[in-house]
């Protein structure tokens, strides 16, 4: 009894000092306490949903998670209205604590409690579910974190979970005003990767937003809050709603403009998150209502970019050369052009297409950086023929163009110069680049694959760019294949050994850059891959 | 899995005893301060009940003597393996008749060696030879896949090779001793397609799945591609964080509690999973210090920290230096003191023994929900 007196007068002795020194403990302990006595006397749920949210957050924004959790089973019994909410706070506060356990690594308590505190979370989601209906929202939100646990646990209940908060879902949907719910549900799974499931609860989502009253702006404007907030599912799932209206209601002139602001927002970028793959959906949706002729210039090399960054680059190749086709005297022409003859040559083999354009180009008079790149290449491609004595014509042509003596296609050019004069083979890993690019090679292992990628894409000269490569060489368990990266192309200021997957680099001068690689295994090519960056 | 008229869930570790200072030529087989009898009763107080051997010893007697030492004073059995040759220099050639046929009669001579033996477990062929068959590691070849251009083509080639010299090294087995099941080891369930049409007379698949926190669908898609039962003969995580460079006993343990929780959650009988799991071998018992330089003999007496190896499924640490997390000398759930204890190395637990010694004791699986609910 002694020992009990004790302790209470170190804890108000406690209180008065932490109270003193520091008022805002004081305020905040009274806040709570004022919070509690509200929660067990409200028979309001909207309320009492918005005092256990200030609880929570008070209490997990510092990890208090086991304070948090006793305190709320000191309310169970108290009020029996809101009693599911209680047991679903006490398995959120349980699955909180377990994720910071893992977390902070605070493995002690981890492994002493952590089956003790799995048991809790699930005895209370269980109560919660079935002292609710399907209208209840603490239903639908017992049943979502019911599936996370398992998801996290990975055990064998995580399908059935998942099934069951679909069907939690669709019931809250029919059952209930409230949309808000269903967005909940459909952004967790979304941020799970699981995007058909999501997909089809913002349709739900939309639909009642629509059923709302909702007009075309009002969804348009929707849309455009969610790309905002980078919820591009969503927005797409409304700009999808909010285009087949337009296109039912509206007359064709009227569509394709709206049609081509919406494109905009999800095309590439170096700056902003995008999804390029939605960009076409839209910039074909434009082709087939009004052709390519709905496409301006910008619009057009937009569409092509667009492409050429999804690596779609064969897809990007047909854009460019309706670019050049439909404004040939664009300021992209230059740019178009080289980029098709690199396409068709490297990537599609088509060696007298791909001179066919570098040509063109090379025989303008205004010599753009793209024009002196197309006199390299078909240097390059001539001394990969055998041909010695083009190759040298073109690459002296190159430095007669190139006044600048840093210029780096110049300092390409003298490089493969002195192989023909030395009578040596082109360099081991640009010649590893046009062999694997340009000869009948059988099939590259399925599985296998090489990225490549630049960041940004644009840049000005002297600017750090990083390149980096992800090579996926297959399955081999704990034995490491030994992979060598042969990089060649315009690498700039970098000489990137066999060895490095990435690497960062800076121009001296400017136009359209082609990085090349190759990945080799000891038993040969994995893959090879090119990618095209800018210097302004 | 029944074993003698009784349920039986695999609860094993992989066991290679090579002290400091030792590489894996060491024949611990013939150790005369016998490390196995230290480290079975370690294991028996854990709860191990079965351990695998890679490769027996050259000297029978001696590997007669470890198995019955176990089973004898511990109860623990043993799984044998073979490796088929994957390891040779340069590489198995598995279209060689010579070659097959000098592997088979090393695999016949162990069965016929050991199959007596009440210890005895059963057999396991091979290890992760599958990871082969796409020529970029341990690369062999014939001249009829030589002449296929097609690299998918002579993928599937190889399989069919290599599958099939199992299956006839299990019906030879078969014949010889009918009472121990044959298992087929193979790295995740790649090419198991194949060996459903070419393998069939293997009893069981012994799989090497390292996925960190969980085994995704790994049970339910063994099913559909090769219906047999499954034994996790290599699982784990390693205790060393390659990306805060020190050691991290708990990590380890947090990967090997996950892993057998869905062990357990998929063995037969248990009815929401899979059903066709028989249990899982932790790989490995002991650190081995050896593995990160093994042509470096002075680096054998060096607890190495530098990872040989990526995988993504243990994320911890998997922002160290170009993704490399995997430390081959720190996945030992006991670990080696350099002080020497009854002639070896002291042994001292780490914290994954405490925590599988007690899942195992009490297997919490949170299957509470599943009747409940409606």
């Amino acid at each position: 009894m002694k020992k009990l007196k004790f302790r209470i007068l170190t804890c108000i002795i406690t209180f008065l000092l932490l109270s003193f020194f520091f008022p805002s403990f004081a305020q905040q302990v009274d806040n709570t306490l004022t919070l509690s006595n509200k929660l067990i006397k409200t028979d309001s749920r909207g309320e009492a949903l918005g005092i256990l949210g200030q609880l929570k957050d008070f209490y997990f924004k510092d990890n208090r998670y086991t304070e948090f959790v006793s305190l709320i089973k000191s309310f169970i019994g108290k009020n029996k209205t809101i009693e599911p909410l209680f047991n679903y706070y006490i398995a959120l506060g349980r699955y909180s604590q377990l994720k910071y356990l893992e977390e902070a690594q605070d493995w002690d308590e981890y492994f002493s409690k952590g089956n003790d505190y799995r048991n809790e979370i699930v005895e209370k989601l269980e109560k919660a579910i079935e002292s609710t209906g399907v209208d209840d929202i603490a239903h639908l939100w017992s049943y979502l974190l019911l599936w996370k646990f398992h998801r996290d646990l990975q055990d064998a209940f995580k399908d059935k979970a998942l099934s069951e908060l679909m069907d939690a879902a669709l019931g809250y949907a029919k059952a209930s005003k409230d949309a808000s719910g269903i967005k909940r549900v459909a952004d967790e799974l979304l941020g799970d990767g699981q995007k058909g499931k999501a997909r089809q609860l913002y349709k739900i989502y939309v639909d009642s937003l629509i059923s709302s009253g909702a007009d075309d702006e009002k969804i348009k404007e929707a849309a455009f809050g969610f790309y905002q907030e980078s919820n591009l599912e969503l927005a797409e799932v409304l700009y999808d709603v909010y285009i087949e209206r337009v296109t039912r209601d509206y007359p064709k002139e009227k569509i394709i403009p709206i049609l081509i602001e919406i494109a905009r927002y999800f095309v590439y970028t170096d700056v902003k998150a995008g999804d390029p793959e939605y960009a076409e959906k839209i910039f074909q949706k434009i082709q087939d209502l009004g052709g390519k002729t709905s496409f301006n210039e910008d619009l057009m090399y937009m569409r092509a970019y667009n492409l050429e960054k999804q690596k779609e680059y064969s897809l990007a190749k047909d854009v460019y050369e309706d670019l050049i086709q439909y404004y040939p005297q664009s300021a992209y022409s230059d740019e178009a052009t080289f980029k098709i003859a690199i396409i068709y040559a490297y990537v599609l083999k088509d060696l007298s297409k791909a001179k066919e354009y570098f040509e063109r180009l090379s025989k303008k008079e205004v010599v753009s950086p793209e024009v002196v790149s197309s006199i390299y290449q078909l240097g390059l491609l001539s001394q990969w023929k055998g041909d010695f004595v083009k190759a040298r014509e073109y690459y002296d042509n190159v430095i007669d163009k190139t006044k600048d003596e840093t210029n780096e296609i110049a300092a390409l050019a003298r490089t493969r110069i002195q192989e023909i004069v030395e009578e040596k083979p082109i360099e081991y890993n640009l010649l590893m680049f046009l062999d694997a690019s340009l000869k009948e090679s059988p099939a590259l292992l399925e599985g296998v694959k090489v990225d490549l990628r630049c960041s940004p894409y644009k840049a000005a000269k002297a600017k750090d760019i990083h390149i980096t490569s992800t090579a996926y060489a297959g399955e081999s368990g704990c034995m490491q294949v030994e992979l060598s990266y042969l990089w060649s192309g315009d690498l700039g200021s970098a000489k990137p050994s066999n060895e490095q997957t990435t690497f960062l680099t800076n121009y001296t001068s400017a136009g359209i850059k082609v990085i090349n690689l190759v990945v080799l295994s000891p038993s040969g090519i994995v893959d090879r891959s090119l990618d095209f960056l800018s210097i302004d | 899995m029944i074993v003698e008229g009784r349920p039986y869930i695999v609860k094993g570790v992989c066991y290679n005893p090579i002290p400091i200072g030792s590489d894996h030529s060491y024949d611990w087989w013939q150790d005369p301060n016998k490390p196995w009898m230290t480290d079975g009763k370690l294991m028996q107080q854990m709860g191990v009940n079965t351990i695998r051997i890679y490769q027996i010893g050259e000297n029978p007697q001696s590997v007669k003597q470890v198995i019955r030492d176990l089973y004898n004073n511990f109860g623990i059995r043993v799984i044998l393996g073979h490796w088929l040759g994957l390891l040779e220099y340069p590489c198995p050639f598995y279209g060689d008749k010579d070659f097959k046929e000098r592997i088979k009669q090393e695999v016949l001579e162990m069965v016929r060696l050991y199959k007596d033996e009440p210890g005895v477990l059963l057999w396991i062929l091979g290890n992760e030879n599958n990871y082969s068959f796409s020529g970029l590691i341990h690369p062999w070849s014939t001249e009829e896949i030589d002449r296929d251009p097609d690299l998918n083509k002579r993928k599937i080639m190889r399989a069919r090779i290599y599958y099939s010299y199992v299956n006839e090294l299990a019906k030879e087995i078969h014949k010889i001793d009918p009472g121990h099941p044959v298992a087929l080891g193979n790295g995740e369930l790649i090419g198991l397609d194949v060996a459903r049409d070419f393998a069939p007379d293997i009893d069981l698949v012994a799989c090497i799945i390292y996925r960190g926190k969980t085994f995704g669908n790994l049970f339910n898609s063994l099913k559909v591609t090769f219906d047999k039962p499954l034994l996790l003969s290599e699982i784990g995580a390693d205790s060393y964080d390659a990306y805060l460079k020190k050691e991290d006993q708990n990590m380890q343990a947090f990967f090997l509690e996950s892993q057998w929780r869905q062990i357990y959650q998929n063995i037969a009988g248990y009815k929401t999973g899979a059903g066709n799991c028989l249990g899982g071998i932790i790989f490995e018992w002991t650190d081995e210090w050896w593995k990160h330089n093994e042509s470096d003999e002075a680096s054998w007496s060096v607890h190495d920290t530098e990872a040989t190896w990526s995988n993504g499924s243990y994320y911890f640490d998997i922002k160290a230096p170009k993704n490399m997390n995997m430390n081959e000398e720190w996945f030992g759930i006991v670990a080696l003191s350099e002080e020497l204890k009854d002639g070896i190395n002291k042994r001292i637990p780490k914290k994954a023994y405490y925590v599988i010694r007690e899942f195992w004791r009490n297997p919490v699986l949170n299957n509470k929900n599943k009747n409940s609910r409606k």
